[in-house]
């Protein structure tokens, strides 16, 4: 399996999604996104325009995109490199030419909002999303607790708009109405109260 | 070694094209658009439409093969799909579905 290793050759161009669990060597070109649980060797020659999500990589040649290494990067003397770059290890030899952001901090974070966003998207029940929504949220703090502050406050309608949308019965106080939460509402939200008895 | 191999655990989601002979041991969804010889290796599963020079399979593939000079079908080869080549090789043992074409 080690010696396993996967080459783009130069003549070569894929464009596309690359996924897998090997060594990946290009020197040809590739369009697209890259996701290798392995090593990524862009040789000098190569070029890379892909979102790139790996363990290491080492760039002589350019790539174009957001990098993703959960270990190391190495920019070569040759390399070309344009786009934002998060590992907590990365190295630049002189004379490599790179233009982005470095981020040496929380490549997870980096990572979900590169990669997992798009595969996160199908079909979820409301339950999945209370479970996922914490951990990915994490990162902009305001936003997490938004939702659970503001709909305890609506008490009546304003549940009932928000669940229309969902077809299970995930909040089970949905329909019925308090006569209790309705001396409190608004005058609007009493008149529909009463349309709807 | 030194030519264009598609190893095992791969996964190409697109078009693989160019100019050099290429090996695939893993899995094409796609296209295959390339100049020269094509191998797909027994284990590999391509779901593409193929085109090149010598198209040699032992794997499996869906999807239309172009082979320029040849197509070849080894023995452990499944293929569904039609099949255009001016000489065609179907070894004892490959299965094959799909029209051929041999341009005459």
């Amino acid at each position: 399996m080690a010696e396993r290793e996967t080459i783009i050759g130069e003549g070569i161009r894929v464009s596309g999604e690359i996924r897998g669990d090997e060594d990946l060597l290009v020197r040809g070109r590739v369009d697209g996104k890259i996701q290798i649980t392995q090593k990524l060797t862009v040789e000098e020659g190569a070029i890379i325009e892909a979102d790139v999500d790996v363990r290491a990589l080492i760039v002589s040649g350019t790539v174009v995109g957001n990098i993703v290494a959960s270990e190391s990067v190495k920019l070569l003397a040759s390399a070309r490199v344009v786009g934002n770059l998060a590992s907590p290890r990365v190295s630049m030899d002189a004379g490599a030419a790179f233009r982005g952001r470095v981020d040496m901090g929380d490549v997870e974070a980096a990572r979900s909002a590169v990669v997992a966003r798009p595969a996160v998207r199908p079909a979820q029940t409301s339950e999945q999303v209370e479970k996922a929504a914490p951990p990915r949220i994490a990162i902009p703090a305001k936003a997490a607790p938004m939702p659970t502050r503001v709909v305890p406050k609506l008490s009546a309608p304003a549940p009932a708009v928000k669940t229309t949308t969902t077809s299970t019965p995930a909040v089970p106080t949905m329909p019925r109405v308090s006569s209790a939460s309705s001396a409190n509402a608004p005058v609007w939200a009493k008149k529909k109260m009463i349309k709807r008895r | 070694m030194a030519n264009t191999v598609i190893g095992s655990s791969i996964v190409i989601d697109g078009e693989v094209s160019g100019d050099e002979p290429i090996t695939v041991l893993g899995q094409v969804k796609g296209k295959i658009a390339i100049s020269q010889n094509v191998t797909i290796e027994a284990g590999a599963h391509v779901e593409a439409d193929v085109e090149g020079q010598t198209v040699t399979i032992s794997g499996r593939v869906t999807g239309n093969v172009v082979a320029r000079e040849r197509l070849e079908l080894k023995t452990d080869a499944k293929m569904v799909g039609d099949a255009k080549a001016p000489r065609i090789v179907v070894a004892d043992g490959a299965s094959f579905k799909g029209n051929v074409d041999m341009d005459v």
